[in-house]
């Protein structure tokens, strides 16, 4: 007999989902910029269109290039299938539009990115999707909040800024004891630090613009189905248990069993919200996660260097990072994230808002924009920006002040980067 | 027991019926079952007891199981079908063509052989650790290129599909169906007895049923036709849809 030797996660970083181009041999992935595929004749194209054969039709609902993607973010996952998407923050109405629908509820974490929380807060309440925001560290406040139309938990793996760490094993407990689905958010982490679905997550959606693409070239997202959670354990799922008049009255339970979702998310989402991946995006993103190991690696080395920079600094009141002893989620980051806790944190400046603008203003090797898991290293000052829409309760609640500086750590040179920080602090913080 | 689609069948048209098989379930046949459906033929892709959606006890035999299919048949007042099998679901269409070879009009066998014996040590695993169980079929399931992927069906990640439906199987299921394979017997006298047009789709790289497993098999058949799927698996419908698919069209 056979000793199963699964695939190791560095090898499928650079083979999963592709193999060598059949009619040429080239061994990248090929980019298939093309909108739609060629029919051999007018049976198969009914075949492909019915859903009994495999196949391409239209590179809004599926692509060869972007189908490589899917598949190897799946297999770092562990699911069993993923779609790709035009954002991340299109994964998420994907993620969440596929199960709720007018009249749903979900919870979502307190701690959130500021463009998710605007979503749930501001726009899916117009579609009649309502949000109830709790703190995912009080399991007791979950529970409370848990109503008969719930039919999603919504958190991030590592809150963004804060950095809360979410207990993954607790919180999907609590939700599969009410016959509700955890959906994370997993772009702080990449399948180098968690896989969420072996720790009880049932649905992880990616910002693939962030670490798994790493370079700040695209806008891109992914959504990963772990194919476990039980669709019909309760009546609640009806896009997925009930006929869907929209696709020839198709019960996708009962024709794709631990597949359903993600066929669903295909078969309507994809092909209605139109909110695909390019497959030339798609081809940038596969570039990156072949490096996706070593990259990480170097984050974590430097982000380890630099906290302890930081917080030794006396211009620097405080650090928010995991691994340091005084962050409330220090032990549960030590079981759940051992290879280490992202490259993106914050720290509180000795100073006020005018501090924290001179010493933004004066780095020169980080640069000042709105995004984070660039190979280069960024800075941002939350409260002015990313999370600007919040109120002064939601910033408190997200653990967000005035002086928040927030760094995401790239792979220079460390000593760089931290002759570059300390210039910016003596200069800011000069009296 | 349950079949899909849980419609009532049409009068006067010999069905196909669909049979699953180790650890596995009706959804296996999405495919193939929404082609026949389309060009309005009567299918019943089977969940057999214990399977899926259907409730009942366990059947520990490749017999006990085709006596529960040719009730249902019974049941819906089908006197002649075509029957398409999958590992242990071939074996469960070759004693069904075998007992009552009147009632069978063709049989296609996928991933087939004889003796289906089952390894000592994977049905230890599958009685004391069910997990281990299911990841030695999974790895074996696949031919070593599906193992990487480049799924033809768009976005899906074959091998954890699999995993993930065995494991959704109940309690016991995947020991139970691997002794029933196991305690098989009399296949190549039984094969002798098929009246059926007798159809096996092969996959080049099986590690479960090699091709060289269905030779005595096929040799007992009279004029069967066999397919071979070069560099497919045991697990042919997900490896190779389409060619399973055309092959069935030509049986069917």
């Amino acid at each position: 007999m056979k000793k199963p030797k699964d695939l190791k996660p560095s090898t499928l970083l650079l083979h999963a989902g592709q193999r060598p181009d059949s009619d040429f041999g080239a061994r990248a992935t090929p980019i298939y910029q093309s909108s739609s595929f060629v029919f051999p004749d007018t049976e198969t194209a009914a075949g492909i269109f019915n859903v009994e054969r495999a196949g391409h039709v239209y590179s809004r609902i599926t692509n060869p290039t972007n189908a490589v993607l899917e598949e190897r973010i799946s297999a770092l996952e562990g699911g069993i299938g993923a779609i790709a998407t035009a954002s991340g923050q299109a994964a998420l109405v994907l993620a969440i539009t596929t199960i709720l629908e007018k009249g749903s509820h979900l919870i979502a974490s307190k701690s959130l990115y500021g463009g998710s929380h605007n979503l749930l807060e501001y726009t899916l309440p117009r579609f009649g999707i309502d949000t109830t925001f709790v703190d995912l560290r009080k399991t007791n406040d979950i529970k409370k909040n848990i109503k008969k139309n719930t039919k999603l938990i919504f958190g991030e793996t590592l809150g963004n800024p804060g950095l809360d760490v979410l207990n993954i094993p607790k919180v999907s407990k609590i939700g599969h004891d009410n016959n509700i689905p955890l959906l994370v958010d997993s772009t702080f982490t990449t399948p180098y630090l968690m896989q969420p679905f072996s720790l009880g997550a049932d649905l992880i959606f990616h910002s693939a613009t962030k670490f798994l693409s790493g370079h700040g070239v695209v806008i891109g997202g992914l959504l990963v189905d772990g194919g476990k959670f039980d669709w019909s354990s309760s009546t609640k799922f009806k896009t997925l248990t009930e006929p869907y008049e929209g696709f020839h009255d198709m019960n996708f339970v009962d024709e794709y069993g631990p597949a359903a979702y993600i066929n669903r998310a295909r078969k309507e989402g994809a092909r209605d919200f139109g909110a695909c991946m390019s497959p030339h995006t798609a081809f940038l993103v596969l570039q990156g996660i072949e490096t996706l190991n070593i990259r990480m690696e170097r984050h974590i080395q430097n982000t380890r260097t630099i906290v302890d920079f930081l917080n030794s600094h006396q211009s620097v009141k405080s650090v928010c990072y995991p691994e340091l002893e005084n962050h409330p989620d220090h032990e549960l980051a030590k079981d759940i994230l051992s290879k280490g806790c992202g490259a993106v944190f914050t720290f509180q400046l000795d100073g006020n808002k005018e501090t924290g603008k001179k010493f933004i203003e004066q780095l020169n090797l980080f640069s000042h924009l709105a995004n984070v898991g660039d190979a280069k290293s960024l800075v941002i000052h939350p409260a002015s920006t990313t999370h600007h829409r919040m109120s002064n309760d939601a910033l408190k609640n997200a653990g967000i002040t005035e002086s928040t500086i927030r760094l995401s750590v790239g792979i220079e040179d460390c000593d760089d980067l931290i002759e570059d920080l300390d210039e910016a602090l003596t200069y800011s913080t000069r009296k | 027991m349950y079949y899909f689609p849980a419609k009532k069948l049409k009068k006067n048209s010999e069905p196909i019926v669909f049979i699953h098989g180790t650890g596995m379930d009706h959804s296996v046949w999405t495919l193939p079952v929404r082609y026949f459906l389309r060009k309005n033929r009567n299918v019943l892709s089977i969940d057999l007891p214990g399977h899926g959606k259907s409730p009942g006890k366990l059947i520990s035999s490749i017999s006990g199981f085709s006596d529960q299919v040719f009730k249902l048949l019974d049941n819906n007042s089908i006197t002649k079908c075509s029957i398409v099998g999958h590992s242990m679901g071939s074996l469960i269409a070759l004693e069904m063509a075998s007992t009552q070879p009147h009632r069978v009009k063709s049989m296609s066998l996928i991933g087939t052989a004889f003796p289906m014996q089952v390894n000592d040590q994977l049905l230890e695993f599958a009685k004391s650790d069910v997990q281990k169980a299911i990841d030695v079929l999974t790895f074996m399931g696949y031919s070593n290129q599906a193992r990487i992927g480049r799924n033809k069906n768009p976005g899906m990640w074959m091998t954890e599909s699999t995993r993930r439906l065995m494991q959704q199987s109940k309690k016991g299921v995947i020991y139970n169906d691997l002794l029933a394979c196991s305690n098989f017997k009399g296949g190549l006298e039984k094969a002798k007895k098929v009246t059926a047009k007798v159809q096996l789709i092969l996959g080049s790289n099986d590690f479960l049923t090699p091709t060289r497993k269905a030779i005595d098999l096929i040799d007992n058949f009279e004029n069967p036709d066999v397919k071979e799927i070069v560099d497919s698996g045991h697990t042919l419908m997900t490896e190779d849809p389409n060619k399973v698919l055309d092959y069935l069209i030509e049986l069917l």
